[in-house]
């Protein structure tokens, strides 16, 4: 103890107004509490780390598996039976890229049943006989169509066929002075729009949906627990009797969960493009680059959204009137984050830019294109990230009038 | 100095406190006396500004507590009537946060918190977490927090509430400290021995008024009772309110 209090210097008139410095330097101080807090919280931790530790996880999972199955339908073995009676056909189907012939199980019929093999090439003896005689010769493809998994090499042995019998078809045709085309009336090209990165954006069209569950897990804990929490603690009474402004309070609980789901979507997305690196993107005809360029720009389109995540939580966790209904109304907040990249699997959303304003579709639209190898102009990018910021600022506003409500203060 | 002029506070359609005055001097302990319920904690939260009076005037040393509520909490120190704690959260970083807030930092701060876990002594646990404190240790961060800034006036809450009898003991020596100091002291409880231990002056407040004000022997002379539970029962109305009783 100091001996005397410090005596009462006269003063009256208006209100003072504390200076921009000491309310910054009062809100850094919020800040730095509540995340040292939340480092001592494993719940805080858990839904700090949850993202980067468990989706590098998923994606290597998920894409060896999917590089497996490319792998297998690459490298085709057809199991024939009946080999010599159409030895022009197996050796036009030994020259084709990939694909191997061998014996049939003794029970064709069986064997696909069983799911012991995914295909068998029958030839029949008069295969030959029929041939020669330019009659519609033979050939039984068994295969079971309810196995999902078989249907890649079904589909191939079935294609390697067609073509096989086109091209004799054409050949006849040229030995009777007839042109080919006149038995293809019609002639299909199929043109493929997307570029090999598009197609691995679809593949990784879980990275997006990752980064936004990052996003809104990383600083929801903080959030939540900095004012339902605090509240509930009894700790916010006292809290709210030091001399700071309720703007400068809700500011730094505020930034203090935007920094906790920025730090998530940082690790989030630092940890899967490192994984990525081992994931076998080549088996899967990807050509797939996530350079420093790409990941920058990822950041830069999903960052913003972190401050207004942080700001709705906080507004709902101050307006929950406990703990275990706030994080009821976060449940169902989080659906709403993931809704966008779950429709645009069953609807593709093309992008227009009024889309560009609207929280989580913009950051979506932004992100997605990036995996594409597409890089958005400056102008979505200002416009998701302006309209993110400012609904935070907006959220922070209706937060800090909540904390000047006395039945808020004291939980009504 | 606390001055608390005339001041109504309504929630809905009761009238929780009715017009409300009293003064609690420097280098004083100002006790508010009153049965639960009576508008002891709403006075007490008007006057650290948490709430906002309808009606009337709190002056805090020279600051208009409603017109500069940032202002008079600066010069107030408070124990309100619940006080959470941080559980992950050591007492020093407690101390600190709030002396912070306050504007305070660096050795300045240490040597203040150092201080007040030897007023309190509770050196012994400064630097421990506080999840797993006893009552009296959490009421004794609770106020080293509130005084960290070194106020001219400390409004506690009904301090000793739930408090064992050594707990209690050391609450009322801080009290008596801080008065000796030359602060304002003003404390609420509804324990007749506590005020009539500690208090100088006594404010009985009852239904949201005040129903008498005075040294322990003034209100023993206005009620006609020399047993002061007497006095306060009969001072309160709380004898006419129960007639059966």
């Amino acid at each position: 103890m100091t001996g005397t209090p410090p005596p009462a210097e006269p003063r009256r008139g208006p209100r003072r107004q504390p200076s921009l410095s000491s309310r910054l330097r009062q809100t850094l101080v919020i800040v730095r509490k509540e995340l040292r807090d939340a480092f001592r919280d494993r719940r805080a931790l858990f839904s700090i780390f949850f993202g980067a530790i468990f989706f590098p996880i998923v994606i290597t999972v998920m894409m060896n598996r999917v590089a497996d199955r490319a792998r297998d339908a690459e490298h085709l073995t057809i199991p024939v039976a009946g080999a010599e009676n159409a030895p022009a056909l197996i050796e036009w189907l030994e020259g084709q890229d990939g694909v191997s012939i061998a014996e049939a199980p003794a029970n064709p019929e069986a064997a696909v049943e069983d799911k012991s093999v995914d295909v068998v090439l029958i030839i029949p003896k008069n295969f030959g006989e029929r041939f020669s005689a330019s009659r519609a010769a033979q050939v039984r493809i068994v295969s079971d169509s309810s196995n999902s998994t078989a249907q890649p090499a079904a589909q191939r042995v079935r294609q390697l066929i067609a073509v096989y019998s086109a091209q004799i078809a054409s050949l006849r045709l040229i030995a009777r002075g007839v042109s080919p085309s006149i038995g293809n009336p019609l002639q299909v090209l199929e043109i493929e729009v997307s570029s090999a990165q598009q197609r691995a954006a679809a593949v990784l069209s879980f990275i997006p949906l990752m980064l936004m569950i990052a996003a809104f897990t990383g600083g929801m804990q903080i959030a939540t627990d900095s004012t339902a929490g605090e509240r509930e603690r009894g700790s916010l009474e006292p809290l709210l009797v030091n001399p700071v402004a309720r703007g400068v309070l809700v500011s730094g609980k505020w930034l203090a969960a935007a920094c906790a789901a920025m730090l998530s979507v940082g690790l989030t997305a630092a940890l899967s493009v490192a994984q990525l690196r081992f994931v076998p993107l080549q088996d899967l005809g990807i050509r797939f680059s996530l350079g420093p360029h790409e990941v920058l720009g990822m950041l830069a389109a999903i960052l913003p959204l972190c401050p207004l995540t942080a700001a709705v939580q906080a507004y709902i966790g101050t307006y929950a009137r406990s703990f275990k209904e706030a994080q009821s109304y976060m449940g169902v907040l989080i659906s709403v984050m993931m809704l966008p990249a779950l429709l645009s699997s069953l609807y593709p959303i093309a992008d227009r830019v009024w889309m560009y304003p609207i929280p989580v579709i913009g950051q979506y639209l932004l992100l997605t294109a990036f995996l594409g190898g597409r890089g958005p102009g400056i102008l979505p990018f200002a416009l998701s990230a302006g309209a993110a910021l400012l609904l935070a600022i907006v959220f922070v506003k209706i937060t800090t009038r909540l904390f000047r409500n006395e039945r808020i203060i004291f939980a009504r | 100095m606390i001055t608390v002029d005339c001041v109504h506070k309504r929630f809905g359609t009761v009238h929780a406190v009715n017009g409300v005055s009293f003064t609690a001097g420097n280098g004083q302990v100002t006790g508010l006396l009153g049965p639960n319920g009576a508008g002891k904690t709403t006075t007490l939260r008007m006057l650290y500004t948490l709430m906002r009076p309808d009606h009337g005037r709190i002056q805090v040393d020279d600051v208009d507590a409603v017109a500069d509520p940032q202002g008079a909490q600066a010069r107030l120190g408070v124990l309100p009537d619940g006080f959470g704690l941080y559980p992950r959260l050591t007492a020093r970083e407690h101390i600190r946060y709030y002396g912070e807030l306050h504007g305070l930092s660096g050795r300045a701060l240490d040597a203040r918190a150092d201080e007040l876990f030897d007023l309190l002594d509770m050196q012994g646990i400064a630097d421990r977490r506080t999840a797993g404190f006893s009552h009296g240790e959490r009421t004794k961060v609770a106020i080293a927090r509130a005084l960290v800034h070194d106020p001219a006036n400390v409004l506690f809450d009904e301090p000793t509430n739930g408090l064992d009898v050594m707990s209690t003991r050391a609450v009322r020596e801080i009290i008596r400290r801080l008065r000796d100091q030359g602060r304002c002291v003003l404390f609420s409880s509804h324990v007749m021995q506590e005020v009539s231990a500690l208090c100088d002056s006594i404010v009985v407040i009852a239904s949201g008024r005040v129903a008498a004000k005075g040294t322990l022997d003034d209100l023993r002379r206005l009620s006609g009772q020399s047993n002061l539970e007497d006095a306060f029962v009969t001072l309160a109305g709380l004898n006419r309110e129960r007639p059966t009783a």
